[in-house]
């Protein structure tokens, strides 16, 4: 039997109850389940919600949810076919909708930018400006490329900057506030880099375990805390500053080039107030990351890239003093291109922008996340 | 009766669309590069020799596919490169006949040269399966209607490959089976192609690969052949169940070929080495260091191994012995795979510049360069008389 048949049966309203014919094939999209174990109704509620033509459009892009990432792909699709019939069919797109919806930033990122898409290029260009604060990281960085190609002045440029969240972009601002106007950016502050630690090392690692081999500092011990390390070997802990402009922390350097080790490091964050955060953190090692002992994020792959922000925890600060704890294993490669045993980690919102009232404790002074004390930034 | 009967046939004909010879995954039927169709173009500019090209959304290194009258694409784009772009044109025409746009739920991180469009997607008269390196795949039927999809890192949440995964999906009767071979849980997957569930799902050691299955029917059986880190391993292609491990076959980005009874395997050069029933026989006849692939994999065509490198190198062996005819460097890198037909070889660069060999000369002496000035990763597809070029800003049809 065709689809389209079987989908009309499935999803049929009254006439009366157009909203219907939209809504249940929607919520029937948003009840998809992982490994494709309901696909087969699934593609029939996409057949229909399609079926429906122009209604089905913006409400198919309302109930697109970012946190739900299978039920929005099912979603897009569907407006993006929706438009793309009625642009064959010669009729025209209801673009004040879609402006609104683009404009609303409590609609997902995904569908967002998708609706963007369909608006035309004079609408797109207007928008553009009221975009540079915007959560999705697409429409913003498009409205923070299209300042800086207009921004000249050290005010113009220290404006731009303030939205911009990209590492390309942000190098870019630096390059010229330097190169115009002599003002050095620290990066590490304008990212939200973690630049003081305690760390201790090396514990005992073996690639493919290694996540799951615990050690003292993850079952508790406070930093001072005398500790056995790898093959019993005594170890302490250590402050540890970076002054890398990506608040990198070199391990080979701090607790020696090893192989099948891991190391951990501490930082203590405070927070004015209970707040959502990310941690993001770039290595090439395995990776753990904990808040207040809450495992945030977890992944193990070794040198393969060094990408910012690869690895996202995403969590929360309660209000006061919060421990973040961060654990890189390094693997036993021979090759001297795996010989890299080096983190960083930031704290910042789901923009990538640093948050108001967080800061680092250090001792018991708190400073901003990213600042270099008593020295100038490494360039 | 007799009156239907004639009218029926001819109603069909009528409403059939022109099909043309089927080139609908990576490197063509069954991954061996080599169409069977004759008048294939030889000579070809931005400007002469075009029958048509279209613009494409956004970059991508996958190769275009053909299948039935429709020509499949995909693309990736966005600040994170995180928008993943399903294209299809009419084969005959370049018409734009839809194109869908997704999410991407995995990771896009990787290295520069890459993307997130880098597996070439597999089709069929029924549709596109389309697998990005975000682990993300759609399967749509022709008309765009999107039959299912997967979002593989949802569902095997460890899945992880900083580089960027670019290996391909193939078509094995009823299912897609699916390359997964990563930093976290590795396997390879047989989806079926109605709902897109599992039909098997085998287990792999954990690590980053980039080579595309490849099958075989041996003993009334399908096999399929996947070489990872620790070899090539033989799969049934109903059950998953592994029938063999050939642990000298080890791969990481190229495919190796069988013909006939032997099967030829990428590594530090090209070896050849026996193939039965029952997997590997012996030791390998030959090794020719000289035919030192790349990103690119192994053509076997016409009694030639041919190999193309990222250094520039072109070579070509016999073979049955292995013996290098000749090794050629040219002025830019190669990454896609070379392929042939109609006693033609054609090796395109990354600078859009295709040579054009005739395949039984045993000197590199190109009948033919052809340069489209734009960046070519993905390897051509050939279909309808033509060949089809994914660039990065285009789809060019070549031919007449």
């Amino acid at each position: 039997m065709h689809r389209s048949f079987l989908a009309a049966l499935l999803f049929a309203a009254p006439v009366s109850a157009a909203d219907d014919a939209v809504a249940k094939p929607i919520a029937s999209l948003k009840a998809v389940e992982r490994e494709g174990k309901n696909n087969d109704t699934i593609g029939l509620a996409w057949t229909a919600l399609v079926g429906q033509g122009a209604p089905a459009l913006i409400p198919s892009l309302e109930a697109v949810d970012d946190d739900k990432p299978i039920a929005a792909n099912w979603l897009l699709t569907a407006a993006g076919a929706v438009a793309e019939a009625e642009t064959k069919a010669g009729r025209k797109l209801p673009h004040d909708k879609i402006e609104s919806f683009v404009k609303n930033v409590k609609g997902a990122a995904s569908a967002r930018v998708l609706a963007y898409g369909l608006l035309p290029a004079a609408d797109k260009d207007r928008l553009l400006p009221s975009f540079l604060n915007d959560p999705s990281a697409d429409l913003r960085g498009l409205a923070v490329a299209a300042e800086l190609t207009k921004a000249k002045s050290k005010e113009e440029l220290e404006k731009v900057l303030g939205f911009a969240r990209d590492q390309d972009q942000v190098e870019a601002i630096a390059k010229k506030l330097e190169a115009d106007h002599k003002v050095k950016l620290v990066l590490s502050e304008h990212f939200g880099f973690v630049t003081q630690w305690h760390i201790v090392g090396p514990f005992a690692s073996v690639q493919g375990k290694a996540l799951t081999m615990k050690h003292k500092p993850e079952e508790g011990a406070k930093v001072g805390e005398k500790l056995k390390g790898k093959a019993d070997a005594d170890v302490e802990w250590k402050p540890v500053t970076t002054r890398d402009k990506y608040g990198i922390v070199d391990l080979n350097a701090e607790i020696g080039k090893l192989h099948d080790a891991t190391a951990y490091a501490v930082a203590v964050i405070h927070s004015e107030k209970e707040v959502p955060i990310e941690v993001r953190a770039t290595t090439p090692n395995a990776l753990q990351m904990f808040v207040n002992g809450k495992k945030l994020f977890e992944r193990e792959e070794y040198h393969h890239g060094e990408n910012m922000d690869y690895h996202v925890g995403k969590g929360s600060l309660k209000a006061g003093s919060n421990v973040l704890l961060v654990k890189v294993c390094q693997n036993n490669q021979k090759d001297p291109w795996a010989q890299a045993w080096r983190f960083s980690a930031r704290i910042c919102d789901s923009t990538g922008a640093p948050i108001p009232g967080v800061t680092q404790l250090v001792g018991e002074t708190k400073v901003k996340l990213g600042s270099v004390p008593a020295s100038e930034e490494k360039k | 009766v007799i009156r239907y009967s004639l009218i029926i046939p001819v109603l069909l004909a009528g409403s059939l669309p022109l099909v043309g010879a089927e080139w609908g995954q990576f490197k063509g039927p069954n991954g061996a590069g080599i169409s069977e169709e004759k008048g294939l173009p030889t000579e070809w500019s931005r400007e002469k020799g075009v029958k048509w090209k279209a613009p494409l959304p956004s970059r991508g290194v996958s190769g275009a596919v053909v299948a039935g009258d429709r020509v499949y694409v995909t693309c990736s784009s966005g600040k994170r490169d995180d928008k993943l772009h399903v294209l299809c044109f009419e084969a005959k025409t370049g018409k734009q006949l839809w194109h869908r746009q997704l999410q991407a739920t995995g990771q896009t991180a990787c290295h520069p040269k890459t993307c997130m469009a880098a597996p070439t997607p597999v089709a069929d008269a029924s549709g596109v399966y389309a697998l990005f390196a975000t682990a993300d795949l759609a399967c749509f039927d022709a008309d765009g209607t999107l039959r299912w999809y997967r979002s593989l890192t949802n569902d095997y949440p460890s899945i992880t490959n900083q580089v960027g995964m670019a290996a391909s999906p193939i078509l094995v009767k009823d299912k897609v089976i699916v390359p997964m071979d990563n930093d976290g849980e590795s396997f390879l997957a047989a989806i079926d192609v109605k709902y897109g569930k599992n039909a098997w799902k085998a287990d792999r050691p954990s690590g980053i690969n980039w080579v595309t299955p490849f099958v075989r029917e041996v003993a009334g059986k399908t096999e399929i052949l996947f070489a990872g880190t620790n070899g090539l391993t033989a799969y049934e292609a109903e059950t998953g169940a592994k029938r063999w491990t050939f642990k000298e076959g080890a791969g990481s980005i190229p495919t190796a070929t069988v013909v006939e009874d032997m099967l030829y395997l990428p590594g530090a050069g090209v070896s050849a080495v026996k193939i039965g029933a029952d997997g590997v026989k012996g030791k390998s006849l030959w090794n020719a260091k000289e035919l030192k692939p790349g990103f690119g994999s192994p053509l076997v065509y016409r009694g030639k191994v041919f190999s193309v490198d990222g250094q520039g190198f072109i070579a070509c062996g016999d073979a049955k012995s292995g013996k290098v005819q000749f090794q050629e460097r040219t002025k830019t890198a190669f990454s896609a795979s070379p392929v042939a037909g109609d006693g033609k070889v054609y090796c395109i660069n990354e600078l859009g510049v295709t040579y054009v060999l005739d395949a039984k000369e045993s000197e590199f002496n190109p009948i033919a360069e052809n340069n489209l000035g734009e960046e070519v990763l993905g390897t051509p597809a050939i279909s309808n008389g033509c060949l089809f070029i994914r660039t990065d800003k285009t789809l060019w049809c070549i031919g007449k």
